[in-house]
């Protein structure tokens, strides 16, 4: 285990959060993340037991998920695990489960990610998206993930559930990324939104 | 006070603002202009080019004349219309466009010059000497014509922008947009209903006729509520949809704060972008004034307007509730303004009806085949003329209210190009065919104007608007409504002597259309720019269609086939403010920060922008006075001992596939595939013409895996052409990319004791000169087990390499690297000193890589294989750019002190400096602490056979000539045996 310490995208020792209203923000510098992309002529392999979702898709498994992001390809997610080589452990894991040939790039800190929860159910936090994303709501639900822009930043943005999204943002934009998302949540909570 | 009872407005609570400094009374409810009126000012503005004294015209968004700053400081607003200025406390407005009062404005001088004023007189006139436009006349017209001002200062407030989707979005709460939104809303589709307007209704608000044998405001007011209740429907008053754009999305804007003093921590406004699948338009219409002579002073408006102040307002139009009141009309519409006057209590002087068959009445003195031919009243109207039975007489009234018919608000249904037509049976243009698709005109916009045609074409609309993406929904009961057949006549102006004002915001005349027709000005779009027509903030709301009706009548030709102008985006003005979504200054953009900026800030690093990465440029220490002083010392010490810089910003982009090699072949311009595993070669990528576009490393990590290193400034693009290269030219090769840039810190660790530093972190990796050579490369651990990344390369010439740890250690690493390389001089630089050592180096940059240069400019002609084909090779030995003799060179000044300045052009001595003589041109210049004295590359003409030659390099925009000798471009260590060691 290296004795260097680790550092978020903003240079802390510490995530960040911050609450306002119904709503919290939280960086997760804990997800790690890699790159699954399948070779030419490969069928998709199942690592960690995932069924790899078709475009738009978002699949969550223990202590795993895996979003599309391109044809043939997906990101795969594990909560807990940045700091290990998550890339080589997806490589094991497609591995175990037949073999398929793929390629896999580490992504982890690539990104970084933001979880944002309502604690009063879905409404508060469609009114923050609206503000966000340009995702039309009905057609996004739990379960989905897409890539969009956000204040001219390239973003996931994936609806683990009604009231929880996860934003996938670059890490070297942590600092516009963040400001973007703070300002929306102190505006809807000075009710300057409906 | 000029108010009658009744209206649309809050009487329980009165409210104060200030017009001009003076203070007045008005209620929630009012805009600014019917609280003006209400207090019996007519008098509300100064025209553009004639400072002709103006009243309101209008009573919407249409309003060409009352125009005024709105707040002060740093909220001033120029050029607001009073018309939509929502009344709040303490509101302060001014009049604009004078000098002096707004009674008395010395630039009304201009309107006695106005012989020679007319149309096209700044063309002609202005046109010598030519030198006196920038410097004279410009800032004087411009000074003399405008409109309001801007105060200078940073505006205060926060803008938002979103996105909302919807299967309906009604634009306009009128008759016909209601009875939209609520068939919409009942079938359960989803709805949004916007309306400019701070209060939903329409024409209905300002109409006394009854819906259902009551007031129309009671089923309006039934109906928004309904609307509120429904989840499905979502309702945006204040909010103005000003543009139709692609895929059916819709461009608007939501004044949230304009109502309020001050917008405390809401937002001013918001700009949403609305995809819709269809759309229903109910922007109903705007009407026509009829030009007559003096048709300009205040108090004489647009009837429709007139009933508008009366009914929703209770204001009276004249300085007084008994004011004899006149009415002049080709319509029937007049006669409803008359009426609705009597019923309010004014006194109506008379109508005057063009027809000559009008129809008689005891209410009040038709004057049928009568006309308006005068007027007097300097500041506001006191008298018409009028003709009728071939008699003139001058009646004394304080207002007239002017109706030429209407004119439907057909602007989004042009916005794709669609172009109004014209319907002869109500003279009038109409939404036409191939507008914007899923866009349904409906009601008065559709020539629909009638209420009870409006109410039931809405919801026509909506259902044919559902049916087509499969909602099904049921026409709602409708109230019963009054159904006057629409008949407008063609009667477009009163011929006769005196000015007869068309564009009021313009001040064009009937004249200078006949003028434009006489200089040949006669297609519509010549008439507009040679007259100024239509243009400004009302964008000739009131006046286009007049003034196609008069230059159809001066050439004898058909409206239709006079033509029409279309409308483009924005229906009405957008502030900056908004558009920009509320992003300014700092974040008006993404900054990208490296993973060591927190350390490099906590070092005192100055930064510098490099795209939009903010990279440490240097880092300044205690007695250090000048950027100089940093620079040198951190150059100094790379080729003394080792120095530290972050390079995380190069793009980095990972590339596996079993065709991979074969791939990276046809990317760069030299061979790829022969790389050893475990090995870094220096690349060349060509654009499809043949130039050079961008250079870097290419590591082999495996026998299926390359990172391919980019320049800092096309990661991005050279990213992009991988991907349209891999998905789009050679879909069959199995190849995979994806972007690492961020992923991984990257360090250059650079200088004689780079090797001894690395080996301090590195867990037991041999980095021997044999074991680890010149442009070798692994993956390894560090500091106890961390993967990394180790590329031996050197962009300074001296024995070097970068690191690469995952991101988030680049921080700890940086320190670290600090920590063991203390006694080994270590010391940090930045992009100032990683230049300075490039170009002592002779290595090409940005600056030589512009997209003008090829690969045998930089002395890398023989890198281009001709072995195999990649992306711009065959182009690059085309006879143009293989005829290029200029080559990469070295410079230094033959005197000692002077400088060579990058920019600069390379002349023979005694040699003419001008363009058929230029021989070249300065890349990129320097102080080089280790030669002490500047430096700079260029690319020379023959360059490589001129050594020691001394030439002339040129900087007119300095006034400097200096003589430079031709050097190697390697200033340091030309044999490459540093970087070998």
């Amino acid at each position: 285990m290296t004795d260097l310490a680790s550092h978020t995208a903003f240079g802390a020792a510490q995530p960040r959060d911050r609450t306002i209203g119904a709503l919290a923000l939280t960086e997760r510098p804990d997800i790690a993340l890699a790159s699954l992309t399948l070779r030419a002529g490969s069928r998709a392999p199942a690592p960690f037991g995932l069924d790899l979702p078709g475009p738009g898709g978002l699949a969550e498994g223990e202590g795993v998920a895996a979003f599309w992001s391109a044809p043939g390809q997906w990101m795969i997610e594990a909560p807990g695990r940045a700091e290990s080589d998550f890339a080589a452990e997806v490589v094991r894991a497609v591995g175990d489960t037949g073999g398929t040939d793929v390629s896999v790039t580490e992504q982890t800190d690539g990104f970084v990610a933001f979880d944002i929860v309502s604690r009063h159910g879905p409404a508060p936090l469609d009114a923050l998206l609206e503000r966000l994303v340009n995702l039309d709501p009905a057609l996004w639900g739990p379960g989905r993930a897409t890539r969009t822009v956000l204040h001219h930043m390239s973003v996931f943005v994936l609806r683990r559930d009604a009231s929880r999204v996860t934003i996938w943002g670059i890490r070297s934009a942590a600092g516009s990324l963040w400001h973007a998302l703070d300002a929306a949540l102190t505006r809807q909570n000075v009710g300057g939104y409906p | 006070m000029t108010r009658y009872s009744g209206g649309l407005i809050d009487r329980s609570r009165e409210i104060t603002f200030r017009f001009d400094g003076r203070s007045y009374r008005g209620h929630p409810g009012d805009t600014l202009a019917s609280a003006l009126l209400a207090n019996g000012v007519r008098l509300m503005g100064r025209s553009f080019k004639y400072h002709r004294p103006r009243g309101v015209l209008s009573a919407g968004s249409e309003e060409p004349n009352a125009l005024v700053e709105l707040r002060e400081g740093a909220r001033q607003e120029p050029n607001t219309r009073a018309t939509m200025a929502e009344l709040y406390d303490g509101l302060v407005a001014r009049s604009q466009n004078r000098v002096g009062s707004l009674s008395f404005d010395a630039l009304a001088v201009n309107d006695l010059l106005a012989p020679v004023f007319a149309a096209g007189f700044y063309y002609k006139t202005f046109m010598w000497p030519r030198t006196f436009w920038e410097k004279l006349y410009e800032p004087m017209i411009r000074r003399a014509a405008g409109l309001g001002s801007l105060s200078g200062l940073p505006d205060p407030d926060a803008y938002d922008r979103g996105y909302l989707h919807c299967d309906l979005l009604v634009i306009g709460g009128g008759a016909a947009g209601l009875a939209a939104a609520l068939t919409a809303g009942r079938s359960g589709a989803r709805v949004i209903l916007a309306d400019e307007d701070f209060r939903l209704g329409g024409r209905l608000l300002a109409e006394s006729d009854p819906l259902d044998d009551a007031p129309a405001a009671d089923w309006v007011a039934r109906t928004e509520a309904e609307l509120r209740t429904m989840p499905n429907v979502r309702i945006l008053p204040r909010t103005t949809v000003f543009g139709v754009y692609d895929h059916g999305i819709y461009g608007a804007v939501e004044r949230v704060a304009d109502h309020l003093p001050v917008p405390d921590d809401r937002v001013r406004q918001t700009l949403w972008r609305i995809t819709a699948r269809r759309s229903v338009l109910a922007a109903g219409a705007t009407e026509r004034h009829i030009p007559f002579a003096d048709n300009d002073r205040p108090g004489i408006m647009l009837a429709g307007a007139m009933r508008a102040y009366a009914n929703r307002w209770a204001a009276s139009p004249g300085i007084a509730r008994d004011a004899p009141v006149a009415i002049f009309t080709n319509n029937d519409d007049g006669h409803r303004t008359a009426r609705d006057l009597i019923a309010r209590g004014a006194r109506v002087a008379g109508v005057i009806d063009t027809r000559p068959k009008a129809a008689q009445t005891t209410a009040y003195e038709v004057f049928a085949g009568g006309l308006v031919t005068g007027t007097r009243g300097r500041l506001g109207l006191r008298s018409i003329r009028v003709v009728h039975d071939g008699r003139e007489r001058w009646i004394d009234c304080a207002a007239l209210g002017v109706s030429g018919g209407w004119n439907p608000v057909v602007h989004l249904a042009s916005h794709h190009r669609g172009r109004p037509v014209w319907d002869q049976d109500i003279q009038s243009f109409v939404p036409g065919q191939g507008g914007p698709q899923g866009l349904v005109p409906a009601g008065a916009c559709a020539g629909r104007g009638s209420t009870a045609a409006a109410l039931a074409d809405g919801a026509r609309a909506a259902q044919s608007a559902l049916t087509e993406i499969g909602i099904g929904s049921a026409a709602p009961d409708l109230p019963r409504a009054e159904d006057a057949p629409v008949r407008q006549a063609a009667f477009w102006h009163v011929a006769g002597k005196g000015r007869a004002w068309v564009d009021f915001q313009n001040d064009v005349t009937v004249k200078d259309i006949a003028l434009a027709h006489k200089e040949n000005m006669r297609p519509v779009e010549h008439l507009k720019r040679w007259t100024t027509l239509g243009m400004a903030t009302d964008q000739g709301k009131t006046s286009n269609v007049t003034a196609l009706a008069v230059m159809a009548e001066l050439t004898g030709r058909t409206i239709p086939e006079t033509g029409t102008t279309i409308f483009r985006p924005p229906y009405t003005g957008v502030s900056l403010s908004v558009l920009g979504g509320g992003a300014t200054g700092p974040d008006f953009r993404p900054t990208r920060l490296t993973p060591t900026h927190a350390w490099a800030r906590a070092q005192g690093a100055v930064f510098t922008e490099v795209g939009q990465w903010m990279r440490a440029q240097y880092f300044p220490r205690a007695g250090e006075t000048h950027w100089r002083h940093s620079v040198d010392r951190e150059a100094r010490a790379v080729r003394s001992d080792v120095g530290l810089c972050d390079v995380t910003t190069l793009g980095k982009i990972d590339v596996q596939g079993r065709d991979a090699g074969l791939f990276l072949d046809r990317i760069y311009a030299n061979t790829i595939a022969t790389l050893k595993v475990g090995r870094v070669r220096y690349g060349l990528m060509l654009r499809e013409d043949g130039f050079l576009y961008d250079d870097g490393t290419c590591a082999r990590l495996a026998e299926d895996r390359y990172v391919v290193t980019t320049t800092t400034a096309n990661a991005g693009l050279v990213y992009r052409n991988m991907e349209f290269a891999r998905q789009c030219l050679w879909p069959d090769l199995d190849v995979q990319l994806i972007s690492t840039t961020d992923a991984w810190a990257q360090i250059a660790v650079a200088g004689p004791k780079s090797r001894a530093l690395l080996e301090r972190i590195v867990d037991g990796a041999d980095l021997s000169n044999d074991a680890f050579p010149f442009m070798a490369c692994r993956e390894l651990t560090v500091c106890g087990g961390l993967r990394a990344r180790l590329f031996r390369i050197s962009f300074s010439g001296e024995l070097a390499y970068e690191i690469a740890v995952p991101a988030r250690y680049g921080h700890a690493l940086m320190q670290r690297l600090v920590e063991q390389g203390a006694d080994l001089g270590v010391t940090p630089y930045g992009t100032e000193a990683l230049a300075v050592l490039r170009i002592e180096k002779g290595h090409a940059a940005g600056a030589e890589l512009n997209g003008q240069t090829t690969a045998a400019m930089i002395g890398l002609g023989r890198m281009v294989s001709r072995k195999k084909d990649a992306i711009g090779a065959i182009m690059s030995r085309r006879e143009g750019l293989a005829a290029d003799t200029r080559r990469l060179i070295g410079l230094q000044p033959v005197t000692p002190g002077q400088s060579v300045s990058a920019g600069a052009h390379l002349f023979a001595r005694g040699a003419p400096q001008d363009t058929a003589h230029d021989q070249g041109w300065i890349t990129s210049a320097c102080h080089s602490p280790h030669l002490g004295h500047s430096i700079g590359l260029g690319f020379l003409e023959q360059g490589h056979t001129r050594m020691d030659e001394v030439i002339v390099a040129a900087n007119p925009v300095a006034g400097e000539t200096v003589e430079l000798r031709v050097v190697s471009a390697q200033f340091i260590d030309p044999e490459g045996g540093r970087l070998r060691d």
